[in-house]
């Protein structure tokens, strides 16, 4: 039951899912600042806010419904192309929002880090007969 | 996840062969000769990047697509008396800038260090995901 709820109710798969989203975002942003002296490359990004919205549905739809049987797996993360001022190489970089982003992306996912891990904790406790 | 490292790294090769190509134009700032000895001053070389590894256009990443010669004219100065000087006294030396190379190389460091920075970042997200498991 513990371990039911633990894995497919609680925070757990949001922070999954928040996991995967950093990630991948990671990727994109380190395709970003790898591109940001190539001509005509126009940087890209995944919307945070699109995800959240999705996150946030499931997470409501799951909180009516029985443990797992909302699939948190099918959150969409497209690649979008980011807006900005064009150079004249045609590129659209901007060196610092990459940074700043990166920085903020790289701070979510130790926060997701930090919780899954407090809840896997939870978990030893209970295996080990020991509060924490 | 892995892959973000491969990704950093191939901008850090681009780069370093970006700041080699200058490196190669400011040594030979006054060269007026070509390997063979004839008078053939030094054209200015530059890189260009393009999206995708070397081998794999798809894959995410950048690479040096090719160095092209800076085919801007040379800069004459008149000087007579010079064994390379032309018909009317003028000698062509290579069309290289040195406020221009600067710009580039200070350019092409700072574009490192932020590839550096990705590639920390991507290390310690790896680590604390690893963490998880212990």
């Amino acid at each position: 039951m513990l371990i039911d709820r633990l894995f497919n109710q609680d925070s757990s798969p949001a922070l999954e899912q928040l996991l995967r989203f950093t990630e991948t975002r990671q990727r994109v942003l380190a395709n970003d600042v790898a591109n940001v002296d190539t001509p005509n490359f126009i940087q890209k990004d995944l919307s945070q806010a699109d995800f959240q919205a999705q996150l946030q549905q499931r997470v409501d739809q799951a909180a009516q419904s029985s443990p797992g049987s909302v699939n948190f797996n099918d959150i969409s993360m497209d690649v979008q192309d980011t807006g900005g001022l064009m150079f004249h190489d045609g590129n659209n970089r901007s060196m610092e929002q990459l940074m700043t982003e990166q920085a903020k992306n790289a701070l979510l996912h130790n926060v997701a880090v930090e919780l899954l891990r407090q809840q896997f904790m939870k978990l030893n406790a209970a295996l080990k007969e020991q509060p924490e | 996840m892995f892959d973000i490292l491969d990704m950093s790294a191939s901008a850090l090769s681009a780069q370093r062969t970006r700041m080699d190509t200058i490196a190669g134009n400011i040594a030979n700032i006054d060269t007026t000769h070509d390997a063979s000895g004839k008078v053939d001053p030094y054209r200015r070389r530059f890189v260009v990047f393009a999206p995708g590894q070397a081998g794999d256009a798809a894959a995410p990443g950048v690479h040096v697509a090719s160095i092209q010669q800076d085919e801007s004219p040379f800069i004459r100065k008149y000087d007579p008396g010079n064994p390379d000087a032309d018909k009317s006294g003028y000698v062509s030396y290579p069309n290289i800038d040195l406020s221009i190379e600067f710009v580039n190389a200070l350019e092409a460091s700072r574009a490192y260090e932020a590839n550096v920075t990705m590639m920390e970042n991507a290390k310690a997200m790896i680590n604390s995901s690893l963490r998880l498991l212990a």
